[in-house]
């Protein structure tokens, strides 16, 4: 039994040398720092500048859209860092490549080698900017902290970085079976973070009881947005859920280990 | 059956992310009129940017730079045209492909779901056609230009990142340019950005028409005259630069 400190160590080792190669084209890095930070801006900035031509959208504030955009772009920003190795269509190359095949004979934790094959340290600009966002929505919504409060925030975006991974690894199955990864998935995965960035009444009664019932997106972001700005609930959904979002991505990540699992139990190599 | 799964998934993908971003500009207008904009505007607007955004790859394009940095570019300047006409003819080619194939799909299936305006003159049609042509001519100038830098610099492929999101802004594709306060308006047009896609939109909605229709063809050709030649300088530039080993 390989001790949980071995992973660690293995797992810090490949992050090093994922940091250091990255390091080496020092421009361009920057470059891509500044064009994740840009995406970001441009997208946010878009909307900011549309926005002073009208009074509300759904009844939301801009700063308050600000709380719900923030929210999602850090969460996707440090799951796309952490979970890079598991993006499907990045994942699709190393089926492709064989690169799993080389993973899998090698004495370690798969899970853990697939994790530190790939880092993507430049989403730290787009972090940045959202944290600086975030900032943003708290002092201009005066949200009033306390130390419930406080200690729900990182829950909530550690519920949302799980389920966006779970999500990743969900996708990096498929690929077991279809090696070209679907375009399908991005309408959870892009399309779940754009959905979840504005207030859930917007959309259509159907659109939103898929992102309820099927997919419990308003869970992660929406519901603790409610809360966080003490606005009230539209749609008469019992108390306890404003408190769901860890648990559904728990829920949802815990649904896509086992999935791998089982996808890796009927993966046959693509052959070289 | 592999690419017909896969033209599916890119049309559901596609449509879905429409209906989202139509969903947001349909709760801001909250059926109000907003610079001469409702919401059948703002509809056909996302369905519009949604079927033509392959075509003027407003996401980018790095085929040169690799084709660069693999040195298969000593191949292509053996050919007897010029690089750039090389290029542009299968840059063509490709756009009329992603227009036709998935561009009009994606009006057609749109125009079901929600109802969305169609050019209702000949000259309108053209004025469009043209329009067209024009943009995926400066779409390619610029997209070709930021590819010349990979014979100066490893990190091409950064400043095309850099260069499309920029692009996805001041095109008018994130949000509609109309919708912008006028200064913002003011300053892009001294860009070629908006000649991508804004003068196509502005077309087909007709919210503008007549001589503002001619006006705006006029300096999306002058732009696009402007962009090749530009064009032509970096590259001899570059071919001069290049020095090729063996054979």
């Amino acid at each position: 039994m390989v001790s949980f400190r071995h992973h660690l160590e293995l797992y810090s080792r490949l992050l090093g040398a994922q940091l250091r190669s990255q390091m080496q084209y020092r421009l361009g890095f920057v470059l891509d720092l500044i064009s994740t930070m840009l995406f970001t801006a441009t997208e946010f900035g878009a909307f900011v500048l549309v926005f002073q031509r009208f009074p509300s959208i759904g009844g939301w504030k801009l700063e308050e859209v600000a709380f719900l955009y923030g929210m999602v772009e850090i969460s996707f920003g440090l799951m796309d860092m952490v979970f890079a190795g598991f993006d499907p269509p990045a994942f699709a190359q190393y089926i492709r490549k064989g690169t799993l095949d080389q993973f899998l004979l090698r004495p370690s934790s798969l899970l853990i080698q697939v994790f530190g094959s790939d880092f993507t340290l430049r989403r730290i600009g787009r972090i940045a900017l959202a944290i600086g966002i975030l900032v943003y929505a708290f002092n201009t919504n005066h949200v009033v902290w306390n130390l419930e409060k406080w200690l729900f925030l990182p829950l909530v975006v550690l519920g949302m970085i799980l389920f966006f991974g779970g999500l990743f690894m969900i996708g990096a199955t498929i690929t077991f079976w279809t090696v070209e990864s679907s375009e399908t998935m991005n309408i959870f995965t892009y399309g779940g973070g754009y959905l979840m960035s504005y207030p859930m009444n917007i959309y259509s009664d159907w659109l939103r009881k898929i992102f309820t019932f099927v997919v419990p997106a308003i869970f992660l972001n929406y519901y603790p947005a409610l809360f966080f700005l003490s606005k009230p609930d539209p749609f008469g959904m019992p108390y306890f859920v404003h408190f769901l979002a860890p648990f559904v991505g728990i829920a949802v990540f815990w649904f896509a280990v086992q999935y791998w699992k089982f996808g890796l139990t009927h993966y046959q190599s693509t052959g070289n | 059956m592999t690419y017909r799964a896969a033209t599916v998934a890119g049309l559901t993908t596609n449509i879905f992310f429409g209906l989202l971003r139509a969903s947001v500009l349909l709760a801001l207008l909250n059926a109000q009129r907003v610079n001469g904009w409702d919401s059948n505007d703002a509809v056909t607007y996302v369905v519009l940017t949604q079927a033509i955004m392959m075509f003027v790859s407003i996401f980018g394009w790095t085929d040169l730079m690799n084709a660069v940095y693999r040195g298969e570019i000593a191949t292509d300047l053996l050919r007897p045209m010029g690089l750039f006409g090389f290029w542009f003819a299968q840059d063509v080619g490709r756009a009329l492909a992603a227009l036709l194939l998935r561009g009009v799909t994606i009006l057609v299936i749109s125009s079901l779901l929600f109802h969305i305006k169609i050019p209702s003159s000949v000259a309108q049609f053209l004025a469009l056609l043209l329009s067209m042509l024009l943009a995926l001519t400066i779409s390619f100038a610029i997209r070709f230009i930021y590819n010349l830098s990979a014979f100066w610099s490893p990190d091409a492929r950064g400043f095309a990142r850099f260069v499309s999101v920029i692009g996805t802004f001041a095109s008018g594709f994130l949000m509609p340019l109309r919708f912008f306060p006028d200064w913002m308006q003011q300053i892009l047009n001294f860009t070629p950005f908006p000649h991508i896609m804004n003068t196509i939109i502005e077309i087909y909605v007709g919210s503008i028409s007549g001589n503002q229709v001619l006006e705006a063809l006029l300096v999306q050709t002058l732009w696009a005259a402007l962009l090749v030649v530009l064009a032509q300088i970096i590259l001899s530039r570059a071919s001069k630069r290049l020095v090729i080993l063996g054979g």
